[in-house]
Parts: structure tokens; C-alpha cells; sequence
């Protein structure tokens, strides 16, 4: 049984700063106060305030300003942030967690339990419909005394503790949010958190100002004066702008794949994949199967077979992110290395479509078939027509259609596309992340349901015991045997495990400290 | 006929100019015979510079040849340039005449269509019609002509409507001559010179807008065109060089003859001028 | 035209124009939603989850829950009112957002316009002058080569020129951050941020202008009132001055009257390029997110500045062509 399993049962009281801070001291240098970091965020988000708003950008630079009650490390095992400890009851219904003394908000106004019971019981299950799924199966969430919260929950729930990260559940202050609608309280424009860094400025389509809050909890920190997050949107002036020092860090999807290498390259810069394992954002062909020949299990195999994924990992993405095995990332909880997806063979798949009847005509077509292109950049553009040629060598036509990504959007959400690419955050567990794309009771026409279609009572089953199952033994088990039963089935074409490029200047330290990444709170960051 | 020809080779330029639209018509048409299968085709290494590989121009971030797709997407780009300014040129040359001939309401009518269509940002209102027909060739060339008619129409209005008062067209009107052939006849050769200019930069502004969109995604994903080639070397730019500028100089190439042979046109058209610059030459 | 004329003249010319603005309201209307996908769905896609109760949430917090026809009543009581209504995925009254961006493409675009029209008449004037020599052909085929190079394309040469090698200007944004300057320092820090933005787009244009100048110049300077002035003896420099340029100015001013529908357009490209945070961004973005309100707040808005700039320049025509009379 591996370490984080384990650890997410017991109870853990580390202190990870002091850790760190002895990892910078071990490197020989001391963290030192002062200094500004400009960096980048793309694309400007529509607000700042977590939970209101759950995009990507909005996450990354509210992670400054809120916090959650823990957060974790690559291997996903929980480490404190507002609460310094936490226990769990032998039967997994009963989560008590002891909280960090003196933590203020920006506002100056104290934290205390029940903030934390309001965030999670009202805010996040009124706003957030990631966060309302799970927190739905607390029967009770009280305030035991200022500094203590206890959560009982009505069914056993392993997963439970991966939820407290501060980009699913942030705690907010209750007094500016209490008795009003959430989305509109003034407080979602000037967000108040308990973050080491308080909004100061927001020029819309400019930059971001964050600066650090003085009366922040860890003594000492922040170590940095502000960050100023600029709205780059042209990725060459956002590679520009590192490369001539005016940006100090980039993230997530600021810099193309393609010019990572030289990035590389460049003896200041330091670039970095980690970061990204809490997430562990899972790339794949989205196949309707509703639509003829989608539906017969051959074809789908024939599919899979025909792609070189290997290609499209070294090739398009320069090696950021690496080739998927199957429908649960490798960083993923529960993840079985023996479940293996059809490997890349030519012959294989023409045999296999041979098998289904589906005989090339005179032009050696067998079958066409229209792709949703996903409207999020050059380099899935460029997947697109790589898609194309694969499948063309087979005898599949596959016709391109580009939209935008409100069109995207609709016309995926309304299961009006043959094939499309799509990609998930599996939040570390197949629970959260994995089972919401392939059980029959989430096929909806919403976006990120199941909105191939694919419906296999096997698999429903084996999804919603390892959801209910209290032990890790036994989830481990039901998810290795769905993990077989999907490679066999195909019902998606995985492609990629993917990754971003975190590139920052090597005078700036502590980067990546945990399996969310550039999502931290950063009070540890110092430029040397 | 001849006469035509003969005010039009005085120009130098143009006959240069001509050259090269044969040249680039010539590619458009022998493209299938010069590089026979798919442009998309996977041909070699990744960013291979030109030369390399056996490829002249060098091929793209997946080891297409740029030198194939340059072939092919002249057909594309010519027939996207052609097509959306034949239609604007239709839509903006009849309703400028009637707006800057009639003059009073029918001026006003159309002057208020047309500051309709010109008050909307017209990338932003290309963009919107293309997403909204979804992007395919017939709905690029669609967005292009109905954002690109109004110069057309202004500048036709205005130019009739400082010819309409010369003592040329009011010889005819009291000669008794119907409006249909005083606007078609007597005006319509007169203005002709603005619009024969206008519309050779139009082309090349269709094959840009054409660019534009397919830099925003919104090109026809199955037609390789230079904007797609473009826009797809664009974000490459400080890795493989030859993937925009290759392209580009072929955009470059064609709005230079495409104007250059306007020019002569408008002199060939424009005999009064041409004497007046054959006297000075 | 008499000056008595004028304030009537004037009056139903903005009646007109009121009315086109509020017929641009209305078809904007139809056009944006008939795009497919609304703000919630996109909203629901960029946040990685989503379900029924999302969606419905922000469907009826958006307003998009009613009727199209309530919706549009509703929007245009607003705009009745000069209330332009809110941005929800923003949570921000639009005109806060517009009066925020404006002020920047205002900059932009005037910096090139000037930059344009300038380079541009000088350049097709002196064409026109030396035509069928040397100097003319230079002259056409560079105004040919800023016409025919793509936008971004110069942007980028710029850039790579100016801010990486020579390191002489900033490559993107606005202003300096982050920097406490003096009024006069601040000014200077937005002059430098400005050249290279404003040189791009402004080349594009100087083309346009310096080819209706030549063509222009050329016809009139054959026509008979020219001719009669020449005999008469008037100095050539004269003549070109107040008798050619005049009078070839015509279509340029058309152009420019054009020009101020394309700003907001045409200074897309170039607002990403540089992040220069002005309204054609703002409206490229609010069109990919389906921000309804703030696509149509920019619109608006610019229907507007034409509508005006156009009646600026028909009352040009009227004042550098004598024999056109403004038709009321």
C-alpha cells in the first residue's frame, strides 16, 4: 500500500513551513524578505474570487489572497495550511479538524470556526458545483469551539480530505457574505481572504496587484513585498517578456510547448513540470456513441490503435505532459500501471475495422466522421490535423471543424459532435475526477458529464462501490477491475497525462512546493 | 481593344504586375501536378529548414511541406480574395450609384445601410458571422464580402455625386438620355478609377482578413490556405522563420501585382489621364 | 450652404442618426445571441465542473432566463437611459468597463491615424508629383509593402528589433507597473510604451492613404479648373496646394470618416500583440465569452463615434468641395 493512502487516513501534524524552509536553507540560502515578482496571468480572469469563480486564472492568483484548510504534495497526502491538525474517526464519519491560531483577514477581522462552517456548508455548496457534490454528504458541520470544526458525515467518504484545498474549498469571511447573494456581495470585487497577500488594484486588461498582508499568521511572512500579475494575451509577447526579464515567473499554458526547449535553453531559467499532480488533467478523443460506428467496441479499439501517442506527447507537446496508459493518470489515486489502452499499431486497426465490415471505397475510406477542433490554442489546432492524418492512414476521414469556444461549448455540452478532444482534472482521486465521464447516470447535457454516452452497468457498478467503500483495499480493488474493463472497451481515446511548464527565473525560490503548484499560497517565495 | 492593351503596356509596372498574377495563377492551377497529394500530409521532419530534407521551403511544426501548402493554398486564397470582392464590389458599386445618383431619400436610405454595416468593428462582425455559420469556406467568403462593401459604396457615392453636377452628365440628362444608361454610360466609366483601385487593395485585404481569421481559429480547418499557413507560422515565428515569412512574401507578392495591374488598368481606363502622363513621360 | 440652415441641417441629421444607432441596438441584439453558446455554458466550460443547479443559477442570475423579446425590452430601456447595462461574468456595470478601456484604443488609434494620414498624404502627394519616375515607384511599392505585410507580422519585427535587440522600448502593455513616477515621467513611460503599438497599426494605414492621395491628385490635377488656373498662370506650388490637394482630399476624408468604424477593429491584432488594454480586446474577449452586455456596450459605443465622425465629415465635404452642397 502506498504512503498516500495511508496518509490520508491518519492523523498528520507536520510542519511542513519549518520543512521548507529547511529545504531552502540546505540549497545555502536564506530566505529574504523584500522584492517584487511580476509574472504573468493568462487569460485575464472575469473575477478573483475562488469559488465564485472556478477558472484556472482566477484560481492561480486567488490562491494568494485565500487560503484552504490544508493543502497537499505530490503524492497528494495532506499537509496543513488553516488547519495545523486533523483526525479522522475509526469508522470514516467523523472529520475533526483543529485550526491555525490568530489568523485574520484582510479586513482584520479574526477567523474562526465558523468561517470555516459557513465556507464549506453555505458558500461553497451555493457557488461551486465541484464542491457541492461532495459536501452534500455532510449530515453535519459544526463549530466545537473557536479553533475547532467537526464534519459528520452520512456515509463513509475516503476521499473526503482531498477536498479542502484552497481551489476547491477556500474559507471566506462569513460576516461579508452571510444573509446575502453570494455572486453579488460586494466582497466577490474586493476579495478578502486570509492569504499572505491582499488585493490592492485591478486594472482591467492591464495587471493585477496583490501586496503583502502585514498581519498574515505565519510570523515572518510573506517573504515578497507584492506580486503583480500582468494580462499578457499574445503567447510571443508572453515569451518576450521572460525572456527579457520583465516577467519573473510563468505558468500554466503562458508558454507554447513549442518554444519550451529554448526556454530550456536559457541558462536563468529554470523549467519545471511538477506541480500539477492534485489535478492530474487527463487529455483524450471524446467519441460520441451515438454516432454509427462509434458505438461498436471495434472500431473504438481500431481508434486507439491508430493514434501514436508517443507522437503527440514528444512531438506537438515537446515532451510536457506524457503518453496516457488508460482512463486514470499515473498521478492519480488508485492508478494500475497493468490496465494498458491499445498500443500504437497500423495493421491492428485496419485488421480490427476489416472485422466490423467497414471496407474502404475506391478512395480508401471506410468511414467519415466530423471533429470538433478544441478552440484553446495553436498546439490543439495542431492535434487536430495530426488526428486527421493518423486516422486517415487507417481509412478514417476525419473532418475538421473549428469553432470558437463558445461553440465549443454548446455543441460538445449538447452532444452535438461526432468526435471532439476534451480534457479533465481528475483532483486526485478516480471518485472526484474519473467517474464523472464514464457511469450512465451522469450522462446530461452539460459540459464534463458523460457526454460520449457510454453506458455499461459493470461499470456503474464498480464506480459507486469504490465510491462507498471505506477502505482503501477495497476501493483499490474495484478500481483496478474498472480500469480493466475501460482499456478493453474504449469508450474514450485517452492521448495525454498533461502537464504545464512552470518557468521562472532561478532567483526566485520555492516555486513548487506541493502537488498544486503555482496554485500556492506562496508565503514562501523569496527572490535571493 | 488594342488601343487598351497599348495605354496598359506603357505602364512598366503593370506588365511586371501582370507577370506575376499569371505566375501566381499559373502555381494555383499546376498545384495538384507539382506536388501531387495532400498539402496535410506529414512529409518529413518537424521545422525542417528550407533546403533540408529535400524540402525547398522547409516544412512546418508536424513535417508538412510549406512549399506544398503554398502550392495549394494559392488556390484558397485566390478564390477566397476573388469571390468576397466580386460579391462586395456588386453590393457596394449598385447601391453607391443609386445612393450618389438619386441623391435625397434614396441617398439617405442607403447612406444609413451603409453607416449600419460601417459602425459595427468589421473584424469583430467577421468573427461574429463566422462563428455563428461555424467556419467553412463559403461562410468566410460570405463575412468578408458583407464587411467589405461599404468603402465601396461610399467612395462610388461620393464620386458620383461630384460627377453627377459636371457639364458631361447634364449634356446628357438634357439630351434626354434614360438614367439607367447616364449611371451605367456616362458616370460609372468616369468613377470607374477609384474603384478599380479600390478594388485590387480589397482583394488582398480579403486575403488578409482571410489570414486574420484563420490566425483566430476561425478558418476553414479543411482548406489550406497562406492565411492558415500564416497564422499557423506565426506563433513559431522565433523557432522556424521560413514557415511565415514564405508565405507571406507570396501574400506580398500578390496584392503588389494585384495593384500594380490595378494601376494600369486605371490608366488603360482612364484615357484623358494617360495622355496627360504619356505627354509628361 | 447658409449658415442659417445650419442648426436645421444639424438637428435632423442626429434625429437620423439616433435612429440608425437604435437600429444597430437591436440587430447587434439578434446577431450576438443568435451565436451559439451563452456566457453560462462558457462559464460552466472554463471551470473544469459543472451541473443543472450551475447552470440554472447562472442563467437567472445573468437574466438569461427570460424571453429573448423581455430581454432585449429590458435592454433597450437601458440604453434609453444611457445604462448599458452589467457584465455579470465580470460583475461590473459596462460602462465602468468601457470608460476604463477607451481612453487606451482613443490613444492607439489617434496616434495612428495621425501617424497615418500624415506619412500617407505626404507620401502620395510627393508621388503624385514625381509620377511615372523613380520616386514614385519607391514611394508605391513601400506604401504596397506595409499594406501587404500582415499586422501581427510587423508587430512582432518591431518587437524583436526595438525591445530584444536594441532594447530600446518595451515590448507590451501600457505603462510601466509597479513604478512610482512623476506626471511628466508617466506621460513619457505611456509615449515609449506607445510607439510600437501605434507604428503597427498605423503603417496599415498609411498605405490606404497614400494611394487615394496619388490617384486622387493625379485625376484632379487634369481637370479642366486646374488647366484654367495653370493658364491663367498661377504658381504651380499654388495650385497644388490650394487647387489639387484640396480638392483630392475628398476621398481621403471619406476614408478617414471609414476609418472610424475599422479603429475598434482593426486595432485587435494589435491590442493583443502588445496587451495594450484597450476596447478591442475587450470586445474580441467579451465575443469568445459571450459577455452579451459588454459586446453590445462596445458597440454602442462605437455606433456612436461614427455616426458622429461621419457627420463631421460630410460637413467637410461641404466646406472643401464647393460644387458638393450637403443634402439635408
Amino acid at each position: 500500500m502506498g504512503l498516500s493512502r495511508r496518509g490520508l487516513m491518519a492523523t498528520a501534524i507536520v510542519s511542513p513551513w519549518l520543512m521548507r524552509a529547511g529545504d531552502a536553507l540546505a540549497q545555502g540560502i536564506q530566505p529574504k524578505r523584500g522584492g517584487t515578482l511580476t509574472t504573468i496571468v493568462n487569460p485575464e480572469p472575469p473575477v478573483l474570487h475562488v469559488g465564485v469563480n472556478n477558472q484556472a486564472p482566477t484560481l492561480i492568483v486567488g490562491g494568494k489572497i485565500f487560503q484552504g484548510l490544508l493543502r497537499y504534495s505530490a503524492k497528494l497526502e495532506p499537509m496543513p495550511e488553516l488547519a495545523k491538525s486533523w483526525e479522522v474517526s475509526a469508522d470514516g464519519l467523523e472529520y475533526t479538524f483543529h485550526l491555525q491560531e490568530n489568523v485574520k483577514f484582510h479586513d482584520g477581522q479574526p477567523m474562526t470556526a465558523e468561517d470555516v462552517v459557513f465556507s464549506i456548508m453555505k458558500f461553497h455548496m451555493e457557488v461551486s458545483p465541484r464542491a457541492r457534490g461532495v459536501f452534500a454528504r455532510i449530515k453535519e458541520g459544526v463549530a466545537v469551539d473557536a479553533n475547532t470544526v467537526k464534519f459528520v458525515l452520512s456515509a463513509p467518504f475516503e476521499p473526503f480530505l482531498l477536498m479542502f484545498d484552497v481551489t476547491v474549498s477556500a474559507i471566506v469571511p462569513k460576516h461579508l457574505f452571510d444573509g446575502q447573494d453570494y455572486r453579488q456581495a460586494p466582497a466577490v470585487q474586493k476579495p478578502i481572504g486570509t492569504g499572505p497577500f491582499r488585493f490592492v488594484e485591478w486594472q482591467r486588461g492591464n495587471f493585477i496587484r496583490l501586496e503583502r498582508f502585514d498581519g498574515y499568521w505565519k510570523p515572518g511572512q510573506p517573504y515578497l513585498d507584492s506580486i503583480i500579475y500582468r494580462v499578457v494575451p499574445d503567447s510571443q509577447s508572453r515569451r518576450l517578456a521572460l525572456e527579457t526579464g520583465q516577467v519573473q515567473l510563468t505558468q500554466s499554458n503562458d508558454i507554447e510547448p513549442f518554444d519550451v526547449p529554448q526556454m530550456r535553453a536559457r541558462p536563468n531559467l529554470e523549467v519545471q513540470t511538477a506541480g500539477w499532480e492534485y489535478f492530474g488533467p487527463l487529455m483524450w478523443l471524446e467519441l460520441n456513441h451515438r454516432v454509427k460506428p462509434l458505438d461498436d467496441v471495434r472500431v473504438r479499439k481500431a481508434l486507439a490503435h491508430a493514434v501514436n501517442r508517443d507522437f503527440i506527447a514528444q512531438r506537438l507537446w515537446f515532451g510536457i505532459g506524457k503518453p496516457a496508459t488508460g482512463p486514470v493518470a499515473s498521478s492519480t489515486r488508485f492508478y494500475d500501471a497493468s490496465a494498458k489502452m491499445p498500443a500504437y499499431n497500423v495493421e491492428a486497426a485496419k485488421k480490427l475495422l476489416d472485422e466490423a465490415g467497414l471496407k474502404p471505397n475506391g478512395q480508401g475510406v471506410r468511414f467519415t466522421i466530423r471533429h470538433l477542433s478544441l478552440p484553446y490554442g495553436e498546439v490543439f489546432t495542431r492535434l487536430g490535423e495530426f488526428l486527421r492524418q493518423s486516422l486517415r492512414q487507417v481509412g478514417v476521414d476525419l473532418q475538421l471543424e473549428s469553432v470558437d469556444v463558445g461553440t465549443w461549448a454548446q455543441r460538445t455540452a449538447n452532444w452535438e459532435f461526432d468526435t471532439t478532444i476534451n480534457y479533465l482534472y481528475q483532483y486526485g482521486d478516480p471518485t472526484l475526477g474519473v467517474e464523472r465521464s464514464y457511469v450512465s447516470t451522469n450522462i446530461k447535457k452539460i459540459l464534463f458529464s458523460n457526454v460520449a454516452g457510454y453506458a455499461n452497468p459493470k461499470v456503474d457498478a464498480l464506480f459507486t462501490q469504490a465510491r462507498d467503500a471505506a477502505d482503501p483495499k477495497a476501493r483499490q480493488a474495484a478500481f483496478s477491475e474498472v480500469q480493466k474493463l475501460l482499456v478493453e472497451e474504449v469508450p474514450l481515446v485517452w492521448l495525454m497525462e498533461m502537464a504545464f511548464p512552470t518557468i521562472y527565473d532561478r532567483k526566485l525560490n520555492n516555486v513548487i512546493t506541493s502537488g498544486a503548484g503555482v496554485h500556492a499560497s506562496f508565503d514562501d517565495v523569496f527572490l535571493a | 481593344m488594342k488601343e487598351f492593351w497599348r495605354n496598359f503596356a506603357r505602364n512598366r509596372g503593370a506588365v511586371v504586375g501582370l507577370a506575376i498574377l499569371l505566375g501566381v495563377l499559373a502555381l494555383a492551377l499546376l498545384a495538384p501536378l507539382l506536388y501531387p497529394g495532400s498539402p496535410w500530409d506529414m512529409a518529413g521532419m518537424p521545422f525542417a529548414p528550407p533546403g533540408e530534407m529535400g524540402m525547398l521551403l522547409g516544412t512546418d511544426s508536424l513535417g508538412r511541406d510549406v512549399a506544398a501548402g503554398i502550392a495549394h493554398g494559392a488556390r484558397v486564397s485566390l478564390l477566397v480574395g476573388a469571390v468576397s470582392t466580386v460579391v462586395a464590389l456588386v453590393i457596394g458599386v449598385s447601391l453607391g450609384a443609386f445612393a450618389g445618383y438619386l441623391g435625397g431619400w434614396a441617398d439617405d436610405v442607403v447612406m444609413r445601410f451603409t453607416e449600419f454595416f460601417q459602425t459595427i468593428p468589421s473584424f469583430v462582425l467577421a468573427i461574429l458571422l463566422v462563428a455563428i455559420f461555424t467556419p467553412t469556406i463559403g461562410s468566410i467568403v460570405f463575412a468578408i464580402a458583407v464587411v467589405s462593401w461599404p468603402p465601396v459604396a461610399r467612395v462610388v457615392r461620393a464620386e458620383f455625386l461630384s460627377l453627377r453636377s459636371r457639364e458631361f452628365v447634364q449634356a446628357s440628362e438634357v439630351l434626354g438620355k434614360s438614367r439607367l444608361s447616364i449611371v451605367f454610360g456616362d458616370i460609372l466609366p468616369n468613377a470607374l478609377s477609384p474603384i478599380v483601385v479600390l478594388a485590387s487593395l480589397m482583394v488582398a485585404s480579403a486575403i488578409l482578413l482571410e489570414s486574420a481569421l484563420s490566425f483566430l481559429g476561425l478558418g476553414d480547418p479543411n482548406m489550406m490556405s497562406w492565411g492558415f499557413l500564416i497564422g499557423s507560422g506565426r506563433s513559431v515565428i522565433r523557432i522556424a522563420w521560413w514557415m511565415s515569412v514564405f508565405p507571406g512574401i507570396a501574400i506580398f507578392l500578390t496584392v503588389l501585382s494585384l495593384n500594380l495591374v490595378g494601376e494600369g488598368l486605371s490608366d488603360a481606363l482612364n484615357p484623358r489621364l494617360t495622355r496627360n502622363r504619356g505627354g509628361k513621360a | 450652404m447658409g449658415a442659417s440652415k445650419l442648426p436645421g441641417y444639424l438637428l435632423g441629421r442626429v434625429v437620423k442618426a439616433a435612429i440608425v444607432v437604435l437600429a444597430i441596438v437591436v440587430c447587434n441584439f439578434f446577431l450576438i445571441h443568435a451565436a451559439p453558446g451563452d456566457p453560462a455554458s462558457i462559464i460552466a466550460g472554463q471551470s473544469g465542473a459543472a451541473d443543472a443547479k450551475f447552470l440554472e443559477q447562472l442563467r437567472a442570475q445573468f437574466g438569461l432566463d427570460q424571453p429573448l423579446h423581455v430581454q432585449l425590452w429590458l435592454y433597450l430601456k437601458g440604453v434609453l437611459t444611457l445604462d448599458l447595462g452589467f457584465s455579470h461574468r465580470q460583475q461590473m456595470p459596462v460602462s465602468t468597463l468601457l470608460w476604463d478601456r477607451l481612453p487606451a484604443t482613443l490613444l492607439l488609434t489617434g496616434a495612428a491615424f495621425l501617424f497615418a494620414v500624415g506619412l500617407g498624404v505626404t507620401m502620395g502627394a510627393l508621388a503624385a508629383r514625381r509620377v511615372g519616375t523613380w520616386g514614385d515607384s519607391v514611394i508605391t511599392v513601400l506604401a504596397l509593402a506595409f499594406y501587404a505585410t500582415p499586422l501581427f507580422w510587423v508587430g512582432l519585427m518591431l518587437v524583436l528589433l526595438f525591445s530584444v535587440t536594441l532594447e530600446w522600448l518595451p515590448s507590451f502593455g501600457m505603462a510601466s507597473v509597479g513604478v512610482e513616477m512623476s506626471g511628466l515621467e508617466a506621460v513619457l513611460d505611456v509615449g515609449r510604451h506607445l510607439i510600437l503599438p501605434g507604428l503597427t497599426l498605423g503603417l496599415f494605414y498609411v498605405a490606404v492613404y497614400a494611394r487615394l492621395t496619388r490617384a486622387t491628385m493625379l485625376e484632379v490635377a487634369d481637370q479642366d479648373f486646374v488647366k484654367t488656373a495653370r493658364a491663367k498662370g498661377v504658381p504651380e506650388g499654388r495650385i497644388l496646394r490650394r487647387h489639387i490637394l484640396r480638392n483630392a482630399l475628398l476621398p481621403v476624408i471619406t476614408f478617414a470618416g471609414i476609418q472610424a468604424g475599422q479603429l475598434v477593429g482593426g486595432s485587435i491584432l494589435v491590442e493583443t500583440v502588445f496587451a495594450w488594454p484597450g476596447i478591442g480586446r475587450l470586445a474580441f474577449e467579451a465575443l469568445l465569452a459571450r459577455d452579451y452586455q459588454v459586446l453590445m456596450g462596445v458597440f454602442f459605443c462605437t455606433s456612436v463615434m461614427v455616426v458622429l465622425f461621419n457627420l463631421v465629415t460630410d460637413l467637410l465635404y461641404a466646406l472643401v468641395d464647393p460644387r458638393v452642397e450637403a443634402s439635408a
